[in-house]
């Protein structure tokens, strides 16, 4: 069986810094204070012309490599291509952060010592390893929204429609769609993909 | 005990500082560590790192832990242990004060390499738990290290810098690749323990720092900016490279040292538990060192 392959996309042009996207992940996964799986930033601050917002979590790259570096192989990486860890496994030693493009895994300050405990990451809300919508996985993971057939929540609150997540083709037509009807532009590779999705 | 409260306080003024301040990795740092990320003008530390960790460094460790004891075995079973005899009479080597220094360095390397191997081979054990707590005390034995690491490299720099006894030592290899018990140049400390003091207390230094580094993660100190240059990422980055690069020689000395001490030379260990050398001992391993006590008319 052929898998799509999910992917993010945050449309630049429509992102409005409003910052739904960061609220509603925290509220629906129930996150601790300090831990935000998404980001909303403004590159080229005050640079007329060139400021733009865009929304930043895990992009759940292609070879991922955070996959890579971790000493305990705690990563696994799903048929759609959705990154996701177990943190049962996790020893929270923040290579996976160092390996990060994104800067996207954070680690909450619970273990022994003040030591950091598991990392935490955006799940695209896919939720973990445990077993689907239990109490147990939400608790660690938050929300299993693609299980129910759910649009990640990010997304589906996100209210000028800037930031998609689908498979890469649906996103990728939207994308040229969009390009194309700015009438300005060159379709060229989406923002933040050239590091997440070119290998 | 002083020394320790005041470490104590030293490690949580840090501590507070680190978390008191903006998030130098997730605040608006972020951004610049975004857009830098593999940059042709970058040092590429990120990419780097992960061919680094992802492909070498476990390798590279499974190599020495497989053939440096491979090598020891051999060398125990075709040329084998020196004896000497402790019937004689016995030199004081080591102070009460430099046995317990390096007692407290000992104890704490016994913990801190096993568990450091147990994180790099943490998917063998299946990470969780176990090696969460391996990871834990690799932290908390640093403690007693970090105390006394300078006390050690001071009561012992004076008999460590390079001599002449010590290029002589290094072509015949310390002896040790011959049974005939021959007077070896060397002064009270060989070019072998030479090495491995300055790896251990300057190498040391450089894996409390950048281990430091690592546990704290997330701090924002001028100071360190100021010599590394880096951004908080990037010098994370350098930190866990530098770790296992300077672990690996920190490791095998670590290693060739017990080798030593418990297996090569039978009975050396008793020197550093009661401070009295074999006199055969120092008169052939330490031959130099032998000439200028009897000179002294200490023997």
């Amino acid at each position: 069986m052929d898998y799509a392959r999910m992917k993010f996309y945050c449309d630049e042009h429509r992102c409005i810094e409003c910052d739904g996207c960061s609220v509603a992940c925290a509220e629906a996964h129930e996150l601790p204070v300090g831990i935000s799986r998404r980001k909303v930033v403004t590159i080229n601050e005050g640079i007329e012309g060139k400021e733009f917002s865009t929304s930043i979590a895990c992009m759940h790259c292609t070879d991922a490599p955070c996959e890579q570096v971790c000493p305990v192989d705690c990563f696994y990486i799903r048929e759609d291509g959705i990154v996701l860890h177990d943190k049962d496994k996790c020893i929270g030693c923040g290579y996976c952060l160092y390996a990060c493009p994104f800067g996207a895994p954070q680690f909450p300050r619970d273990g022994a010592f003040g030591a950091k405990g598991a990392m935490d990451k955006c799940t695209m809300c896919a939720g973990g390893p445990l077993e689907t919508n239990s109490k147990h996985e939400r608790e660690l993971y938050g929300q299993n929204r693609i299980a129910e057939g759910k649009v990640p929540v990010c997304a589906a609150m996100c209210s000028t429609k800037a930031l998609l997540v689908g498979d890469a083709e649906s996103i990728a037509n939207i994308y040229r769609t969009r390009v194309s009807a700015r009438g300005h532009g060159t379709v060229g590779v989406p923002y933040g993909w050239d590091k997440a999705y070119t290998k | 005990m002083k020394k320790i409260v005041y470490f104590f306080i030293a490690t949580l003024a840090l501590a507070s500082v680190a978390y008191a301040a903006e998030s130098q990795i997730w605040g608006e740092m972020r951004i610049p560590n975004i857009l830098g990320y593999g940059q042709e003008q970058s040092l590429k530390l990120g990419e780097f790192f992960t061919l680094w960790q992802g492909h070498y460094i476990t390798t590279i460790f499974l190599g020495i832990l497989i053939l440096i004891p491979t090598v020891f075995g051999i060398h125990y079973l075709i040329i084998g242990p020196k004896t000497f005899s402790h019937e004689g009479k016995k030199i004081l080597a080591f102070s009460l004060y430099s046995r317990i220094v390096h007692q407290i360095a000992a104890i704490s390397f016994i913990v801190i390499v096993p568990t450091g191997f147990i994180m790099v081979f943490g998917s063998f054990f299946g990470g969780g738990e176990f090696v969460r707590i391996c990871k834990d005390l690799h932290g908390v034995f640093t403690i007693p290290f970090a105390i006394v690491v300078i006390p050690m490299f001071l009561m012992w720099v004076k008999d460590m810098f390079i001599h002449l006894d010590d290029i002589k030592w290094l072509i015949i290899v310390g002896g040790y690749l011959s049974k005939v018990k021959n007077p070896v140049p060397a002064g009270r400390f060989n070019a072998g323990q030479k090495t491995w003091y300055w790896l251990a207390t300057l190498g040391g230094i450089v894996m409390i720092a950048t281990g430091a580094t690592m546990f704290f993660m997330d701090f924002d100190i001028a100071m360190v900016k100021n010599i590394t240059g880096l951004s908080q990422i990037d010098t994370l980055r350098a930190a866990a490279i530098l770790h296992n690069l300077v672990g690996f020689a920190v490791v095998i000395l670590f290693f060739v040292h017990i080798y030593m001490a418990v297996f090569a030379i039978k009975g050396a260990v008793q020197s550093i538990i009661t401070g009295y050398m074999e006199e055969e001992e120092v008169k052939i391993l330490h031959s130099s060192w032998y000439r200028k006590l009897k000179k002294q008319g200490k023997v």
